[in-house]
């Protein structure tokens, strides 16, 4: 709510608020040293705000309630050299998990790492890279998942497989907060988003209520009674047809829209 | 919380191969340096110089020639640059003599006399502790090692630091742990970790030569070990807090080296300011030395070790070398907390100041 952050001079956040549901894939977008990261950090309470508060069933969270968050920040967030299996263990322990090694062990077999459970981390592929570092994320059963761009660099599988867990873990009743470029990933996967700019908050909200409220400077041409083909003949006549379809405004070019300067 | 990242720390180390080859080297070559002059001393024969102070002095030198070859040495009578000198029923030298020239001095005594003559007694104009060299040369190593751990064990609280600053692990950890809570767990493993690998090097050294008999170990030496192994804790709090900020500094393990370097060259100076002491333990510089946080933990030990520096002084030292690592200790726990997220490039410790006051 209200988030505000300074680093130095620069106003990083402006009185940032939106709000996640339960059982709500939530996707933050916007153009690169927009406030992502940073939004995600004060939720996770690795950076202090210096104004605003994060709230946690309407009320401000604390270290214990923070315990119980889990987080992947963007590339890597993991020890190379240290094992798998011995790295799972001990992100369970630090968040406070009563039988680390039972949790580590489960995750690691359902995410198909036993094979690979004794070897360190940089010995991996990258696809096991990114799987430990979700098994790190989930060890400890989260009562929020915040991800930051948990697709780049992924393979449309690896995209697939991480959706699917994402979506699975969502649908167990967390709340799954993810930042990401690929805006049609995040429309296909979100129930909500929030679009961010130069530290403000510029659209937020479900999918279906942005995409009716978008475009103010665009004028909407109801065409009744004619084909594809009827239009895009006539259009042709007067002009070149760059694409022709029924799509209403997709969420890239929403963002393109609230983003544009 | 800091009891499990300082047992991730200690236990991540010890499974390193690298460590164990490395104490294993330790280990080695203080039992060579222990038994070495032991080796060496047994072969060959010695020689020495005698002269005699008056006629029964010069009969004895004399004698001492003939008997020398039972002892495999050889004694010549000169009065240039004498090893020892024999004049009124005494053996007079500057230093400590050699067993094995007091030994041929006393059957020399005995043979030019008809009646068995009292032993000759050993005079030495400065007085001299029986174990002086090796107790030096304890020192020295004890000057070495403490600059090879201090050195060593910093250099890990940083890459430490900067590991986890570069693969953003930080960021997960920060998220269930405060700041100088992770930065105490750190060094507590690695402090914990090096205290502990300096006791089995300094245990063994002790036994190796004890058992040798190249050093007489009494309560004395093994309390001046001890008191060493507490100058290791003291210097390692502060310097860990320093390498701490220099590693949260920068962001990549490459950017470290630079980073370091104001911090390496202290050390560096501490350990040649210790070779200064160990020459002179009693000297002004010594003294100086010991009030200087940064250097008296590398210097003290050895003069602890040579019986050279006062109680109070000793006290004083560590009560300054405390106060100011209790100063450094919470100001590098803030630098740590304002700079460790930032990944971008590396900042500036002036710059780190500034955003540590503005948290």
């Amino acid at each position: 709510m209200g988030l505000t952050r300074r680093f130095g001079d620069r106003v990083a956040l402006d009185g940032v608020s939106f709000a996640v549901e339960p059982r709500q894939m939530f996707g933050f977008v916007g153009p690169n040293g927009a406030g992502k990261t940073t939004t995600m950090r004060i939720i996770l309470g690795v950076l202090g705000a210096d104004a605003g508060s994060v709230l946690w069933n309407g009320v401000p969270v604390d270290m214990a309630t923070r315990s119980r968050f889990g987080y992947m920040p963007e590339e890597r967030g993991l020890y190379p050299k240290m094992r798998v299996r011995a790295q799972l263990v001990y992100f369970a322990a630090l968040h406070g998990v009563a039988a680390p090694e039972e949790a580590a062990d489960r995750w690691i077999s359902r995410l198909g790492l036993s094979s690979r459970a004794s070897d360190r981390v940089e010995q991996l592929s990258l696809g096991n890279q990114q799987r430990v570092q979700l098994a790190a994320a989930l060890v400890h059963e989260p009562s929020l998942l915040v991800l930051d761009e948990p697709f780049s660099g992924l393979d449309p599988v690896g995209v697939d497989v991480l959706s699917g867990v994402l979506a699975e873990y969502a649908a167990t009743g967390v709340p799954v907060l993810f930042s990401s470029h690929q805006l049609e990933l995040v429309e296909r996967l979100c129930e909500a988003v929030a679009i961010i700019k130069d530290g403000r908050l510029v659209a937020s909200g479900s999918v279906e209520s942005l995409r009716g409220s978008a475009g103010s400077d665009a004028v909407r041409v109801v065409v009744e009674g004619a084909s594809l083909e009827e239009v895009r003949a006539a259009a042709g006549s007067v002009g070149r047809v760059v694409s022709a379809g029924y799509a209403g405004p997709s969420l890239a070019e929403l963002f393109r829209e609230v983003v544009r300067d | 919380m800091i009891r499990l990242v300082a047992r991730r720390e200690l236990t991540e180390r010890v499974r390193e191969r690298s460590f164990l080859v490395s104490t294993g080297i330790t280990l080695g070559i203080i039992v060579l340096a222990v038994l070495l002059p032991l080796i060496f001393g047994f072969g060959g024969p010695k020689h020495y110089v005698v002269a005699g102070g008056d006629a029964a002095g010069r009969a004895v030198a004399e004698q001492a020639v003939r008997v020398a070859d039972s002892f495999d040495a050889t004694v010549v009578v000169s009065d240039r640059d004498p090893d020892a000198t024999v004049e009124g029923g005494e053996i007079r030298s500057t230093d400590e003599p050699d067993d094995t020239l007091v030994n041929i001095l006393q059957v020399a005594n005995q043979q030019v006399q008809s009646a068995p003559p009292p032993a000759l007694r050993v005079v030495t104009s400065s007085p001299v502790d029986p174990d002086r060299d090796a107790k030096a040369g304890l020192a020295f190593f004890a000057i070495l090692i403490l600059y090879g751990q201090l050195l060593t064990y910093g250099m890990w609280v940083a890459t430490g630091v900067v590991e986890e600053k570069s693969s953003r692990v930080v960021e997960i950890l920060l998220s269930t742990i405060r700041p100088r809570d992770l930065l105490a767990g750190k060094a507590i493993g690695l402090g914990l970790l090096g205290l502990g690998q300096l006791l089995v090097i300094s245990t063994v050294g002790l036994i190796v030569a004890a058992v040798s008999g190249a050093l007489h170990v009494d309560g004395n030496l093994v309390g001046a070990v001890a008191l060493s192994l507490v100058w290791f804790v003291l210097g390692y709090a502060f310097y860990a807090s320093a390498f701490a900020v220099a590693g949260a500094l920068v962001p990549r393990q490459e950017e470290l080296q630079g980073a370091l370097m104001p911090l390496t060259m202290v050390i560096l100076i501490s350990l040649f300011a210790g070779f200064a002491v160990n020459e002179n333990p009693d000297g002004t510089f010594a003294h100086v030395t010991a009030f200087i946080p940064p250097m008296a933990p590398v210097t003290m030990p050895s003069r602890i070790i040579l019986g050279a520096a006062p109680a109070w002084e000793v006290a004083a030292s560590v009560a300054l070398m405390l106060g100011s690592t209790l100063l450094l200790v919470p100001f590098a726990a803030r630098i740590y907390a304002a700079v460790v997220l930032r990944t971008g490039s590396a900042v500036k410790l002036r710059e780190a100041i500034r955003l540590a006051r503005a948290e």
